[in-house]
This record gives structure tokens, sequence and C-alpha cells, in this order.
């Protein structure tokens, strides 16, 4: 397994990033179901989680974004349809698109609420936009329609590989999986 | 609760371990600043023997705090507060300095905040309106400013205090400035839950800035 990302498989960094932003993912979505019933000082602490680890992602999205830009991109298989290699293309653009939004949404409420954004307690994220009620509302709304629409994606995206190494039989999802070997 | 941290500080680890990240445990906290132990103030009483003049509050005057919530420095303000100070710059000893505030006037910028805040864990506000600091003597630094010596009662607590104070003349009056840090705890503001400091610091940073007109 390479570091770097070759024209046949993804490196090492690359899956490493990936699965991690998966499951920090579900982690929010578990973290954010569960803070929704909690009051006070439960609540306080289990958003300023969610804070941490939703800009947990925000940087390894600009590390995920950045390291794609210095590597080579492995393609679909020849076989993969026209239609196939757009709807590729629309939902790993929307992936990454969300993967700054939701952070990004979700730091602009917590400026809107004057409950600033601290990292783990070891530093503070400026705000983003002044406290208002509007602000917040509105982002609220924002950050959990892109949540809807990240589920969608995410499923689509999953179903995508599960075709191509199901029924296509190629080295597509093998190629990302952590301990996956492609010839 | 405990489930939840659990979860959460297994996951953090995970996370961690995962990234090869590797943090310091804590961040330092913030020590309050220390008051340097004051020295009386220099016996240079006036050579006339007038009333010192008495200010009250004009408009323009703030109170605000700084609260470390969860790792984040977040401010709020009261609103309404009054003040009443008694100043001569020939002899500052001699001033005095009245404040009274009102608690349910604590604005966040977060109702749901707002309304915590007031409830009996934290300033229990029907049960204590008001805030009140007295001081009746002033003292000089040994950095050379001038400091209240005075108590402050808050939530029913009342325990000494020093405030720093900076007072220039200014158009309409004069402007009574400075900054102190206070305990919460120390004053009962934080029961139950908020008695830990994990949340919510014990240390919250106090400024003031009061425009003060001539009293009639």
């Amino acid at each position: 397994m390479t570091f770097r990302n070759t024209n046949r498989t993804w490196g090492s960094l690359t899956k490493a990033l990936h699965w991690i932003i998966v499951i920090l993912i579900i982690n929010q979505w578990w973290i954010a179901e569960r803070a929704e019933g909690l009051k006070g000082m439960e609540k306080l602490q289990a958003l300023s989680w969610h804070k941490s680890f939703g800009m947990t992602i925000l940087m390894l999205a600009v590390i995920r974004l950045v390291w794609r830009w210095m590597n080579p991109v492995p393609d679909l298989t020849a076989e993969t349809k026209p239609w196939e290699r757009i709807l590729a293309k629309v939902s790993h653009v929307l992936l990454y698109a969300l993967i700054f939004a939701m952070p990004l949404t979700g730091w602009m409420m917590s400026s809107a609420r004057n409950f600033p954004v601290s990292w783990f307690k070891l530093f503070q994220f400026p705000d983003l936009v002044a406290p208002a009620d509007e602000t917040f509302r509105r982002m609220n709304d924002l950050h959990h329609l892109l949540f809807s629409v990240l589920v969608v994606v995410a499923l689509l995206h999953a179903a995508g590989a599960l075709k191509h190494h199901f029924i296509d039989r190629n080295d597509v999802l093998k190629r990302m999986l952590p301990f996956g070997r492609v010839k | 609760m405990n489930s939840m941290t659990n979860y959460i500080v297994s996951m953090t680890a995970a996370v961690a371990l995962l990234t090869g990240a590797c943090h310091a445990a804590d961040t330092p906290a913030a020590k309050p600043a220390a008051t340097p132990a004051a020295k009386p103030a220099a016996a240079s009483a006036p050579a006339t023997a007038a009333p010192a003049q008495r200010w009250v509050q004009g408009p323009g005057s703030s109170l605000t705090f700084t609260f470390d919530q969860a790792g984040a420095a977040s401010k709020g303000t009261f609103k309404q507060f009054s003040t009443e100070l008694v100043y001569d710059e020939k002899s500052a000893a001699s001033g005095s300095l009245n404040v009274k505030i009102q608690i349910a006037s604590i604005d966040t910028q977060d109702q749901e905040r707002n309304d915590m805040l007031a409830t009996s864990d934290l300033f229990d506000t029907p049960k204590f309106p008001t805030a009140q600091y007295t001081a009746s003597t002033f003292s000089k630094t040994a950095a050379g400013g001038l400091e209240a010596v005075g108590k402050l009662t808050l939530r029913g607590v009342t325990h000494d205090l020093r405030l720093p104070l900076k007072i220039v003349t200014t158009a309409t009056g004069l402007e009574l400035s400075g900054a102190t840090a206070i305990k919460r705890l120390d004053y009962g503001v934080g029961q139950g839950d908020w008695k830990s400091t994990e949340g919510v610091a014990d240390e919250v940073k106090v400024q003031y800035k009061v425009a003060l007109v001539k009293a009639k």
C-alpha cells in the first residue's frame, strides 16, 4: 500500500482521511441526536463535543482536498458507462462540498447564538457572523437540510461502490478499503 | 450522561489514535490578575475642605463580562445598572463607589441561555434581583493606579473585592473604567450541575466603563 495515490489505487493517506471522516460524520449524527433531548450543562457539553468533532472534519476536509490536488486520481474502469461517470462525478463533488458546508454552517450557528467554537478546549475559533436570532434560524435550517442531502448522497455513493463490487466485479470499492489489495 | 461522556471520551481517544494526533492534556487556566498589595494612599489632604463631588451614571455606560464556556470565551452584559461615585482628584482616597446591578437585565445574546441564567441553579434572579458593589475608600495600588476597596454582594453572598479604577475627565464629566475577575462559585452562581467547572469556568472576567455626570 502506497502513501500517495497512484493511477490504479488510492494511497493510505487518502484512505485514512476518507474513513476517519465517515466515522466522524456518523459520530456527529449520534451526538446531535442525543443532544436534542438534553438540557443545560449536559446539552452544552454534548454540543461542545459536536463542535470539536465538526471542526476536526473541516480541517480534515481541507487536508483531503489539498491532497487530492497533489495526487493522481485513479480513474473508473473502462467499462463504466457515461451516465455512471456523471453520477459519480456529481456525487463526489457534492460530498466534498458537504464536508465543508456542514461544519461551516454549524460554525455560523454557534457564532450567531454567541456560543463560540472551541476545539477540544485547546483553542477557540473566531466568530464568523455577529450574534442574531435570524442568522441562527437560517443556518440551523440549512445545517439540517444539508444533513438530509448528505445522507441521500452518501447512500447513493455507497450504493455505487457496492454495485462496482458485486455487480460489475471491479476494484473500485476494493481500492478504497483500508486493507484492500488491488492487482 | 455518563455513558455519553464515556462514549465521547473513547471516541476522542480513537480519533486521536487514528489521526496520530497528540494534544496536550489541558490548557493552562488563565490566572486571575494578581492584585498587588495596596499601599495606603499618600496623605494629600486638600488645602480647602470643599466636599468631594458626587457623580452619577450617565448614558453610554457598559458592564460586560467574559465567561469561558466549554473552552470558548463568550461575552455577556448587564443592560441595567446604576453607579454613584464620590470622587475628588485631589484626595482620591476619600472617594466612594456604589454600583447596583439589575440581574434580570443580563443579556448573553441567546434567550435560552438568558432564561437559564435566571434559574435557581445560577443567578436565582427572582430571589436575588440585584447585585451590589459598595466601596467607601479608594487606595493607590503599587503600580500607581487607583482602586476601590469594597465588597460585592451577588446572589446573597458578600465578598471583599478591589476594583481597579481608571478615572478620566471627558467632555460630559468623568469616565470610570477598569476590569477585574471574580470566581462565580465564590458567590454560589452555579449550583447542581453548574458547580462543575467543566462546562463553564469558575473565573469570570468583568469589564466596566461608566460615563458619569455631576449629580444635581
